[in-house]
């Protein structure tokens, strides 16, 4: 072993350059954490702009009372996810938003939903405008049996648009948004029906976004598709999110969890909790909640 | 650092990948910050800097904040996503290592109290040798193993764990030495137990660079090698993934 005294020598010696370190160490000190994280996190809807709002909406089919007074608010360029076991009025609720109800017999409406501050079941609301501003895209795939083109500018051409140039741009910006164009891009003029299923539901959400719509409603988009196309579907859903408000219902809990930033848990016509979707999947406040997400309902 | 969380991309959900990359982004920036703490906190001891020592002190409130936001960030990944293989490795070697930094955080911390505490009492009449020394050992295992980490190579992160035996042995011949010239000059003993006590403090923190390189093993070829002799955790890394 090295003698003491050499090595007291050693530690005056380091003591003296140790000084000069310090001052330096001192400078390299710049990691800034306070960039880091909860960007995109704890959202929260009071700090949300409104694109519609619920009040007391009741909705009677016959005798049945089928959503029992619901009050929420949607918040603008989100996705809003509602989940529940099946009949307990997630989609109901959302035909309520484009007034689809309307064609059910036997269906009657309380209460309101204001878009804009403009109740959507006034009588003087233009029923077809309403849809033009809340699209709708169902369960199954349901081309028109038109060609790729003529699906996408249907919307256009009933609007009564029909200048060339106008529906190539609006087709292309559709079909791009939509993730579809450089699958269809050399097949325009071929009938939508060739398309396999997840290409059908990209082109009927292109078709939807086509004459830009400010809320787009999707009827569980994915069920009836394979897990690559639902992926494909739920990144499409990531992105449209920037431009549109978007509610989607889904039987899926982990698909709402992926793609959603708000969650709605509903049961038996009642909302039981509305949330973000980062807090109802972690922790949410209700036990119903909790059991449903869980697994241990039913 | 890009070439291996390419590793991690190519989900069709790119948010998917965003976030398993932010998350291995985040891991990497507390670690930096760990280690620049125990660089410094030695620094500050063998300096006798009092207030350098206060000042390291309280940046371990930034390694914590950090703790908290990555393991907060695992949860959402898991309950979000549900990774699978390699992807829920990742997050679950993340939410361990993080305990590991933040435990890394705590003895830096706990060195610059002591340097604080020395700056009063008086100075150790020795042990600075062993502390630069030591301390700088276990700095590049930590700094190592995080490039381990970032580059998900598993051959350093072998040699991580041989060094942790090496540190062992440093501290445990540091600590004779010490004990004899306690022994030698008995009115030194509480000055110079404040030196045993950094090393000792330094020595986990090599027991955690050595749990990380372990978590990076795992992450990577999928098997748990802590407590497996080394010649095994060889056989492991030199099976074909």
């Amino acid at each position: 072993m090295v003698s003491t005294m050499q090595l007291t020598q050693q530690d005056e010696a380091m003591k003296e350059t140790a000084a000069q370190k310090t001052a330096s160490a001192r400078r390299t000190h710049s990691i800034d954490i306070s960039a880091i994280g909860s960007g995109s996190k704890n959202l929260r809807i009071e700090n949300e702009e409104i694109a519609m709002c619920v009040n007391d909406l009741q909705l009677h089919y016959g005798e049945k009372r089928a959503l029992h007074g619901i009050n929420m608010q949607i918040p603008k360029k989100r996705v809003t996810a509602f989940i529940g076991p099946s009949g307990c009025g997630k989609s109901t609720l959302l035909r309520c938003f484009n007034r689809m109800n309307d064609l059910v017999d036997g269906c009657r409406i309380d209460g309101e939903v204001l878009i804009d501050d403009q109740n959507i079941y006034q009588r003087a609301v233009d029923v077809a405008d309403l849809r033009r501003r809340v699209g709708m895209v169902f369960q199954k795939p349901n081309p028109f049996p038109k060609s790729i083109y003529e699906n996408v500018a249907y919307g256009l051409r009933i609007q009564g648009i029909n200048k060339k140039r106008v529906l190539d741009e609006t087709v292309e910006w559709s079909l791009r948004s939509a993730a579809l164009w450089d699958e269809v891009k050399d097949r325009l003029d071929d009938s939508a029906l060739g398309l396999s299923g997840g290409q059908q539901q990209r082109l009927v959400i292109a078709r939807t976004v086509a004459v830009k719509p400010e809320v787009l409603l999707l009827d569980e988009p994915a069920s009836a598709l394979d897990p690559l196309s639902t992926l494909k579907v739920e990144e499409l859903i990531h992105e449209l999110k920037d431009d549109y408000t978007i509610v989607i219902v889904t039987h899926n809990m982990q698909q709402a969890a992926r793609v959603s930033d708000y969650t709605a848990f509903m049961y038996m016509g009642d909302l039981v909790e509305f949330g973000s979707t980062d807090d109802l999947f972690t922790n949410p406040q209700k036990t119903q909640t909790e059991d449903y997400i869980t697994g241990r309902y039913g | 650092m890009d070439s291996s969380s390419k590793e991690f991309a190519g989900h069709i959900s790119q948010q998917f990948n965003n976030e398993l990359s932010e998350l291995k982004n985040h891991l990497l920036v507390m670690g930096g910050l760990v280690e620049q703490q125990v660089v410094d906190a030695v620094q500050a001891f063998v300096s006798l800097d009092s207030g350098f020592a206060e000042e390291v002190r309280g940046r371990d409130v930034d390694v914590d904040k950090l703790e908290v936001l990555i393991d907060e960030e695992c949860v959402q990944v898991i309950a979000k996503r549900q990774p699978a293989a390699k992807d829920l490795r990742l997050v679950v070697s993340v939410a361990k290592m993080v305990n590991d930094l933040e435990r890394i955080g705590d003895e830096a911390k706990k060195i610059a109290k002591i340097a604080v505490a020395m700056a009063e009492e008086g100075e150790s009449p020795r042990g600075y040798v062993e502390v630069r020394h030591i301390g700088e050992h276990v700095a590049k295992m930590v700094r190592d193993a995080l490039d381990c980490f970032a580059r998900l190579d598993v051959e350093p992160a072998l040699e991580i764990m041989k060094e942790d035996k090496v540190v062992d042995d440093e501290y445990k011949s540091a600590t004779r030495a010490l004990i004899t010239f306690m022994m030698e000059d008995p009115r030194s003993i509480s000055r110079i137990l404040n030196v045993m006590w950094v090393l000792r403090a330094l020595e986990r923190v090599g027991d955690h660079a050595q749990n990380i390189a372990e978590h990076v093993i795992y992450m990577v070829k999928g098997e748990d090698v802590r407590h497996v002799p080394l010649d095994q955790v060889q056989n492991v890394i030199q099976k074909k993934n």
